[in-house]
């Protein structure tokens, strides 16, 4: 491909012109022919979204393992009066992973928080560099849900649901809206590493599977399977589409009325444009060195993610719909993430050195670039975390860890509409348990189909006999207003 | 959404003008976007489910005034024009719904007597079976009774049958029906050349009396049932003895064993031959109890669902979760309904309760999942030979460990040589031990260490460690030891995991809203009473008696649901078009007589599936061209009336077979541990632990049919995946069949298709002559030869490309992944 920010081809027809190869004949003669018919039976084909929309595309950046709002965006000043003291009576009402509320006493934080951006948002140390956006941040810190495990709670903020088997997120919003991109699946997964959920979490549940997240490495080959791992001789490839094309053309000739044998032939066009398209969006070569320092690559600490947050911004900038960015997958599998039930200064203390810069430099290019605008951003994990120590570890203070805490937590967006500097919602006194303005994932989601221009009530899909959504019967603290109000 | 129903009104308004029956269209829509308000529930006293309701109208009075649309309320509200606006749920119809309803109303809202049953009588599904008189046909199109259904329904609807196809297309199409395969060149060709009268006759013999009929019907059951040899989840427990399960439902295929007595053996194998199977310490078994025993893991079928098994869960939720599980999947696979909304609430449609579904679940309640011995005392682990055996796993390990160790300290005392000799000195101490004044010398080393990943990583990261290219070898050859010793050392005694009485008695409770903390009433088993008890009191063991109620020949579901799934098998749709729901949200059957006909027939002829297959396949209506016909097309676009074959696409597991066998590659060997094929570094991304995957040492293993692939919930084998097999997260009655580039670059790029078009390549070698050798590729992969214009472009192709891209350009052309 020439340069890195040559953005997909305008047309099919020029992309296969420019490639230079056999599916050239291919379109002239059936594809382009029928691409009237292929538009209309395409369920892929971008729509109009039927509520003025505020952001075209997401990106969701996912802690793995379940970051603590208590040390980072949900100051607690009266946990920390309170640290080392056994959890007040009337608290002990909720059942968690590992720990009895009566055998654990409260931990504070080691972190120190500050007020940031003219709302004087109060983040803590370990996003500093987030923070110098803190007027561009909503910050919810009420969210909820009741799954106290990875599983229960990755499945619920991903599908709605606590149990595996419904659509993720991302399959419904590329359902709702198609793809803007032909040459790129319109739902991208990055984690380098396993998540706990495993593939259900980015899964097309009862929706069909073309709905289904992508998962594209930052590393090696992007997309399984994009090419062969002996390397493929270009000439013989070329050969083998061309003599593929014609043989299913003759096939056709019987079958013209089978829209699906056509979808196949598309399909395999999708595919051979991906081969060039998805190592283009991968190579970040072509990218400055401003811009690289941006998203901290030149650090190992730092490019892992960076890299995978510079994909994310190169990824919408060419329409891709959702992109999921999981933080703290362990390259081998089996990693802890954000998960600190022991030691979860240090466990954060690192994480976040990996995040942080990132982020920020994702926020600010995006920003520089006009598409923060259209881009919604949200940070947030499998749940947060407990303001008293972890029960596993014996609650002893030296292990100074904390358990799950899906009762209360924060997620925070940006962009896509949202205006920064606001705090919604708040928990308790302790930071246990969402009271104040309490946003259910439902509502969340609710939140996030509102500001692509989806009603959450509206996008539903019949399975079982039933009209099922992603927000069940809930999603009535809708926030999109008030996100994006003055 | 309205752009989503846009489209749908562009692409359904070709169909519905031509639709053959507009009231069934118009009952159909207020079923769907009305009853769930005005149905069950009746508000404001409406309610649409029949005709006289529909008239009597609700509060506002009458809501079709028959002839004029204009002057009924009904209309008036979907038009929203006036104040009353509906539907108040789900967004309002589509205008061409609303012409719809229009059109109906005018020509006399007549009701669609096929569809809706009048508010006092049962929905057809629950109704008795009752055998229809065959009608007549005089066309001569007809081989059996079947055609004679079928034709009265083309000719009704103005429908004219198409053409038959071809013996080779349908030797093809019938072997891959049965077998999930290609047939071989030598079975086309006897097949053509058999000039008896009972060629097709013979042809599905031979299908139905091979034991690959098992493997390919099984796998539909296991759909059905949910199957998976682990249990989902973050842990993913595995199930050790699944396997007995899955191959027990694919010889009760091959036995075509009595579909009843299947039904029974599932569900109450244990009640109903409560033999003493304890094996141990006998040494001749009696061949009725080993029958027996067999029955009893068809009761496997509630022990492979998810298990929501994680840590520091409650028991009670554990075992109410396995309740739900039993429950829905009963529903599902025998009732062919969907039940699970009644968990929570009465269900809003059908009727089934919110008491009736936990009255169902109470048939279990005293049941629990026991793994049982399979195998008497002369098989199990022999203390003398398995003890060195052990060792020797041990000494691998071992050995592996020193290995790594080696390569660790090398890092580390590189690492250590950019540090003075105090750092390193204070950094050996070991930490505990270490003196203040150490702890501060070690630090910056105890850093670059970490950072290294050779000390404590809570970030997770392992590095890859810098082996040598020997020291990379030897730790290759020793995990394959490792692997090869830890297989010889496996002692395990021969196991199944079945259905067994409960030690521990927990009484089902009815629920608020579905959670397992339950507080509400002790409840009773009982049959639904939309179904009935069948004559069936409720006495004695429960399952036992679940299992007899459904295996019942009065019971209205249980082989209409059976039969309609064959049918579907044959025909890749229904005659009702949602298999696992009958009831008032799932579609209407589009030919009532035959499915009743084909259910009373089943039964009489001893509930055989295969005779079922037989007459089938045996009908003009299987024989059928897939074959567009304008005219008719025009009329039922969809082919609802079996105007055509239906085109198909090849299951996940099919075409992976299929390209086994194409390739000469195939391993037919039956039955035993799931296999694990290889699957690349690459594939293994997003495994949570990419060992999940411990590849089968014996590569022959990897050439296995599918069925007997690895069915693990949280990582589904890549290809299946990708080619719509189900999630097994719950029954599935119909798989999608979705259309993506993933699948084009997995045929196109995969490491299984590159090996597979080697060996395919390497199969044509038996000839030179590149004709042909392009002849025996198409024989072998599309069961016909290549005309002219074929070969001679293949025979340009093997030349400029070679023979493995060849084949693999053939593994990928519509024609090798379609059925005609």
């Amino acid at each position: 491909m020439d340069s890195t920010h040559s953005i997909a081809p305008a047309s099919r027809r020029q992309f296969l012109e420019r490639a230079g190869l056999g599916f050239g004949g291919l379109a002239a003669s059936c594809l382009l022919a029928k691409d009237a018919m292929a538009a209309r039976s395409n369920p892929l084909a971008a729509k109009d979204a039927p509520l003025p929309a505020k952001a075209k595309s997401v990106i969701f950046l996912f802690m793995h393992g379940g970051p603590s709002h208590l040390d980072t965006f949900d100051r607690k000043p009266l946990l920390q009066e309170y640290d080392g003291q056994p959890v007040p009576e009337s608290f002990r009402t909720r059942d968690f992973q590992f720990t009895k509320m009566d055998k654990v006493p409260l931990l504070g934080t080691p972190r120190s928080f500050a007020r940031y951006g003219e709302a004087g948002l109060e983040i803590s140390d370990l996003f500093a560099n987030v923070a110098s956006h803190a007027d561009d941040l909503a910050v919810i810190r009420s969210c909820h849900h009741d799954g106290f495990t990875h599983i229960t709670g990755q499945n619920w903020m991903n599908t709605g649901w606590a149990q595996v088997g419904r659509p993720s997120l991302g399959s419904w919003i590329v359902y709702g809206l198609g793809s803007e991109n032909e040459n790129l699946p319109a739902y991208v997964v990055m984690l380098d590493g396993g998540i706990k959920s495993g593939s259900p979490a980015y899964g097309s549940g009862y929706l069909p599977a073309m709905y289904q997240g992508t998962v594209l490495r930052s590393e090696g080959p992007p997309i399984l399977n994009i090419r062969r791992a002996a390397g493929a001789d270009p000439e013989k490839q070329r050969l083998l589409l061309e003599n593929l094309n014609w043989f299913n053309r003759r096939h056709m000739q019987d079958r013209a009325e089978d829209s699906e044998l056509a979808a196949r032939m598309n399909a395999y066009e999708l595919a051979f444009r991906m081969q060039a398209s998805a190592p283009e969006v991968a190579d970040v070569s072509g990218e400055s060195a401003a811009t690289r320092a941006l998203y901290g690559l030149e650090d190992d600490t730092t490019r892992p993610f960076g890299k995978q947050c510079l994909l994310a911004r190169r990824m919408v900038e060419r329409g891709v719909r959702f992109v999921q960015l999981y933080s703290g997958c362990g390259a081998n599998g089996g990693s802890p993430g954000w998960d600190g039930h022991n030691q979860i200064d240090y466990n954060h203390e690192t994480m976040a050195a990996q995040v942080d810069r990132p982020i920020a430099g994702l926020l600010t290019d995006l920003k520089a670039r006009g598409l923060l605008d259209e881009t919604l951003v949200i940070w947030g994990g499998d749940f947060g975390r407990t303001p008293f120590t972890d029960g596993a570890e014996g609650g002893a203070r030296n292990n100074a860890g904390r358990d799950h805490n899906p009762y209360g937590f924060t997620v925070w967006m940006a962009g896509g509409g949202v205006r920064g500097g606001q705090v919604i919602g708040a928990t308790d006194e302790i930071g246990l348990n969402a009271v104040d303005d309490k946003v259910h994932v439902h509502d969340l989601h609710a939140t996030i189909l509102t500001l692509l221009g989806l009603d959450h009530e509206d996008l539903t899909y019949r399975f079982q006999g039933r009209d099922f959504r992603l927000t069940d019967v809930g999603g009535q603290n809708n926030l999109a207003a008030r996100l994006t109000a003055g | 959404m309205a752009v989503i129903a846009a489209t749908l009104i562009a692409l359904s308004s070709l169909a519905l003008t031509a639709r053959a029956d507009i009231s069934e269209e118009a009952v159909r829509l207020l079923q769907e976007r009305c009853a769930s308000c005005h149905g069950e529930v009746v508000m404001s006293g409406l309610d649409v489910r029949s005709s006289d309701a529909l008239l009597k109208g609700g509060k506002r009075g009458p809501s079709v005034v028959p002839g004029d649309a204009a002057a009924s309320l009904l209309y008036q509200a979907v038009l929203h024009e006036g104040d009353l606006q509906m539907p108040m749920q789900g967004g309002r119809l589509s205008e061409e719904e609303v012409r719809l309803l229009g059109a109906w109303i005018d020509a006399g809202a007549v009701w669609s007597a096929g569809l809706a049953a009048d508010s006092g009588e049962r929905w057809w599904s629950f109704r008795p079976v009752r055998r229809p008189a065959v009608p007549e046909d005089s066309s001569g199109w007809s081989r059996n009774a079947i055609d004679r259904f079928v034709a009265r329904r083309l000719a009704e609807n103005q429908l004219e049958p198409g053409g038959e196809a071809d013996r080779r297309t349908w030797i093809r199409r019938a072997t891959y029906d049965l077998h999930g395969l290609p047939p071989s060149p030598d079975e086309v060709r006897a097949f053509i050349e058999d000039s008896s009268p009972d060629a097709f006759e013979n042809a599905i013999d031979r299908l139905l009396d091979s034991k690959r009929y098992g493997e390919r019907w099984g796998r539909y059951w296991l759909d059905v049932v949910r199957y998976a040899d682990t249990g989902g989840f973050e842990t993913d427990i595995y199930f050790p003895d699944a396997w007995r399960y899955r191959d027990y439902v694919i010889k009760s295929f091959n036995d075509d064993k009595p579909f009843d007595q299947f039904v029974r053996e599932q569900v109450a194998a244990d009640e109903i031959w409560p033999d003493d199977i304890e094996l141990r310490g006998s040494y001749d078994i009696p061949e009725e109890k080993l029958r027996h025993l067999e029955a009893r893991i068809g009761t496997g079928l509630y022990t492979v669902g998810t298990v929501y098994h994680e840590a520091a869960l409650n028991g009670h939720q554990l075992r109410y979760e396995w309740l739900v599980d039993a429950v829905d999947v009963t529903g599902e696979a025998f009732l062919g309904l969907t039940v699970s909304c009644a968990r929570c609430h009465d269900h809003k449609f059908d009727p089934i309760s919110q008491a009736d579904y936990h009255r169902l679940m109470a048939f279990f309640e005293g049941s629990e999942i026991r793994r049982i011995p399979v195998a008497h005392k002369m098989t199990e682990f022999g203390y003398y030979s398995g003890y060195p055996r052990q060792l020797k796993v041990f000494e691998y390990q071992q050995a592996l460990k020193a290995l790594d160790g080696k390569v660790r300290q090398r890092m580390i005392d590189e690492i250590s040589a950019g540090f003075d000799a105090d750092t390193v000195a204070a950094q050996r101490v070991p930490r505990a031990k270490r003196t203040t004044a150490q702890l501060i010398a070690a630090a910056p080393l105890e850093r670059a260490l970490t950072e290294a990943g050779l000390l404590e990583n809570p970030g997770g990261y392992v590095p890859e460690l810098p082996y040598t290219p020997d020291e990379r070898d030897r730790r290759k050859t020793l995990i394959t030891e490792l692997g090869e010793a830890a297989a010889e050392a496996r002692f395990d005694l021969a196991t199944a995991t079945v259905l067994g009485r409960a030690e521990v008695r927990y009484p089902v409770r009815m629920t608020a809203r579905g959670d397992w903390r339950a507080t509400g009433d002790e409840v009773a088993p009982a049959f639904p009473g939309a179904v009935g008890d069948l004559g069936h009191a409720i006495d004695g063991k429960r399952r036992k008696l679940l299992a007899h109620w459904l295996a019942d020949p009065q019971h209205p579901l249980v082989a209409r649901v059976m039969v309609n799934r064959i049918w579907q098998g044959h025909f890749g749709r229904g005659l009702v078009e949602t298999p696992n729901n009958f009831g008032r949200q799932g579609s209407a059957p589009s030919h009532p007589e035959l499915l009743d006909w084909l259910a009373a027939e089943f039964v009489a002829r001893g509930w055989s599936v295969k005779r079922m297959h037989k007459t089938i396949m045996l009908s003009s209506a299987y024989r059928l061209s897939s074959e567009f016909d304008p005219t008719n097309a025009a009329a039922d676009p969809g082919n609802r009336y079996l105007w055509r074959m239906n085109r198909r696409r090849l299951a996940a597991e099919n075409l992976r077979d299929a390209v086994l066998a194409v390739s000469g590659e195939l391993n037919l060997k039956m039955g035993g541990r799931p296999v694990l094929p290889p699957l690349s570094a690459e594939a293994r991304l997003g495994m949570w632990d990419r060992n999940d995957w411990p590849e089968s040492l014996d590569p022959a293993e990897h050439k296995r049919r599918s069925v007997y692939v690895f069915a693990k919930r949280q990582f589904p084998y890549p290809m299946f995946k990708t080619f719509d097999a189900p999630d097994a997260s719950a029954s599935c009655g119909r798989r999608d069949v979705t259309t993506v580039a993933p699948q084009a670059l997995t045929l196109l790029n995969s490491e299984f298709m590159l090996r597979s078009a080697q060996s395919f390549a390497t199969r044509l070698d038996v000839e030179s002559d590149p004709r042909r050798k392009a002849e025996l590729a198409w024989e072998l992969a599309l069961a016909r030869p290549p005309d002219p214009q074929e070969r001679e472009a293949a025979v340009k192709m093997l030349a400029r490309a070679g023979p493995e891209e060849f084949g693999l350009m053939l593994f990928n052309v519509n024609e090798f992944v379609y059925v005609d």
